[in-house]
């Protein structure tokens, strides 16, 4: 070896303050030097020296996210919110459902044969429904009661997970549609309803379980679809402009009931 | 009494038409307050209420300095409380370090590096940083407890409220528990409740007993023996002035209740004061 890295330059490696093509530059006279090895042992601090040690443990030790985390990182979020979405028992619980019941309506519709899909156009906006009821019911959190007493907003959580359900359930929905027999408005026709009795639910879940919120929803929107067919003498009667509007009023008033009535959502009046 | 951390006045809660708890009213300081009561008595009711998880239908409540009924009070009480439910509720397949670590994210501690820290660190100190890597459903009974207090102790919490934290512990885990939380009592508030006598023997300078969600004593554990100072008497049967009565190991009765003239009085328990004022569907539960 004949020549030797530069004091200056030795400091600033262990500093951390250059690129890392010269940092690789200068490990791999490192690893043949032993006296730079010895010169830069003087100059590095100690305590970024155990704060990057602290930093491989931490990684070798720590679980491996699972695939949906690591998922969820690679698209943008953040790795904490990710381990909330992803290590959510009832979230998890709640997808599994909502895809379960996807896939069984995706075959109803592509069997159905009728050029009016109907029940795809009343079943796809339940399906989140559904599956934000399950993401904070008691009766599918095993965790419920802690996650109640965390000082991490519970309205805050709710909404991360509810997010994710429809994000989840609307992709979902959407593929499925392409398996309707006729590719025309009706396609689209379930995205309001869909956001409208999502939200509803949530604005109910304010003075009812999560279940019985859902439920009543349901319920509600069955008898509208029935009721307005019947009236109106056409079947999908429901979801022409009046309906889409009456949706976009719903979203707007949930909307407000939700943030009026959040404050419901962080204590419970019984377990 | 140093500072009151938790204060409870007059607090009332019912579901339907059981009333859980009637008008109590608890003060509570540092140091461990043992809770006792039969099955019922409305201790998980007072502790998820102190816990912020449910409201009272009637009531005031001031806890660490705060009202939990304000939005921004409870989670002030919040970042400082860790609460150990009855069931605290695991999944299955997560890893008991998954698990404490979801809890911390719940917690409000976002810096990965940080959490994962401290998550070691409570694992550790409930002795279960050898099995941290097990999934929860390959851990017994009593190591699920532990995983269940480790996240209760969380970024270090002033006030613990602990719901059963010794049932289905065994007598050695039980003792290595009574240790930490005696260590851990030193400069925080921590309330439990627990059906085992032996427990506030062992642990509680104070001992509070609820019955039929009402308060029927609050105060020391020697007070509470002394309660039944001259009510245990030991007989060859069971005597018509005992209110409870039952043979020991020994063959002889011990009785509780109004000792006739002469009778051969000995030195009463916790256990038998804790009997003697809860009666016998207590008894029921507890002998």
């Amino acid at each position: 070896m004949t020549w030797h890295a530069d004091a200056s330059l030795l400091a600033r490696y262990a500093a951390g303050s250059i690129d890392d093509a010269r940092a690789s530059s200068v490990e791999a006279h490192l690893v043949a030097c032993a006296d730079c090895r010895q010169a830069v042992a003087t100059t590095v601090d100690t305590t970024r020296l155990d704060a990057i040690w602290a930093e491989v443990t931490d990684t070798v030790d720590a679980p491996r996210p699972r695939l949906v985390e690591r998922f969820l990182r690679r698209i943008g979020v953040r790795d904490h919110v990710a381990r909330l979405l992803a290590a959510t028992p009832s979230l998890r619980l709640s997808w599994l459902l909502a895809m379960t019941a996807s896939l069984v309506f995706v075959a109803a519709a592509a069997s159905e044969g009728s050029r009016q899909p109907v029940l795809f156009l009343v079943v796809a906006p339940l399906l989140p429904v559904a599956g934000v009821a399950g993401a904070f019911a008691s009766a599918f959190d095993p965790t419920y009661e802690l996650a109640t007493a965390a000082p991490m907003s519970n309205v805050r959580l709710l909404l991360l997970r509810a997010a994710a359900v429809m994000a989840t359930t609307t992709l979902l929905a959407g593929l499925a549609a392409f398996a309707l027999p006729v590719l025309d408005w009706t396609a689209a026709a379930w995205l309001l309803p869909s956001l409208g009795l999502t939200l509803a639910s949530l604005a109910l879940a304010t003075w009812l379980t999560p279940e019985a919120a859902a439920g009543a929803v349901a319920a509600a929107w069955i008898a509208v679809v029935v009721a307005s067919a019947g009236a109106a003498d056409d079947r999908l009667a429901a979801f022409h402009a009046a309906g889409q509007v009456g949706c976009v009023v719903a979203v707007a008033v949930s909307a407000l009931v939700l943030v009026r009535r959040r404050a419901a959502l962080e204590v419970r009046r019984a377990l | 009494m140093n500072e009151t951390s938790v204060g409870i006045a007059d607090v009332s809660k019912s579901y339907g038409r059981t009333r859980a708890l009637d008008g109590v009213t608890l003060d509570l300081g540092r140091g461990i307050t043992g809770l006792l009561g039969p099955n019922g008595a409305g201790k998980t009711t007072l502790l998820r209420i102190v816990a912020t998880v449910l409201a009272p239908d009637a009531g005031r409540l001031r806890i660490l300095g705060h009202d939990p009924a304000d939005a921004d009070g409870r989670v002030a009480i919040r970042r400082r409380l860790g609460y150990l439910p009855q069931e605290p509720g695991f999944h299955p397949n997560f890893t008991a370090f998954e698990f404490v670590d979801y809890v911390a994210i719940l917690k409000e501690m976002t810096s990965r590096r940080a959490r994962h820290d401290e998550v070691r660190r409570v694992l550790s100190l409930v002795g279960l940083d050898s099995v941290s890597g097990r999934k929860i459903r390959a851990l017994s009974g009593g190591m699920r407890k532990r995983v269940g207090l480790a996240q209760a102790l969380l970024g270090r919490p002033d006030l613990l409220v602990l719901d059963e934290p010794t049932a289905g512990l065994d007598p050695e885990q039980r003792l290595r528990f009574r240790e930490l939380l005696s260590g851990l009592a030193e400069d925080r508030t921590v309330l439990l409740s627990t059906h085992q006598t032996e427990d506030v023997a062992a642990l509680g300078q104070r001992v509070v007993v609820l019955h039929e969600g009402a308060l029927r004593f609050d105060g020391t554990t020697r007070e509470l023996a002394d309660h039944a100072r001259g009510r245990v008497w030991l007989a060859d049967s069971r005597e018509p002035g005992a209110r409870l009565s039952w043979r020991t190991g020994d063959g002889r009765h011990r009785n509780i209740g109004d000792a006739p003239p002469g009778a051969e009085l000995v030195e009463p328990s916790i256990e038998d004061a804790y009997l003697f004022l809860v009666g016998e569907q207590a008894a029921a539960v507890a002998v």
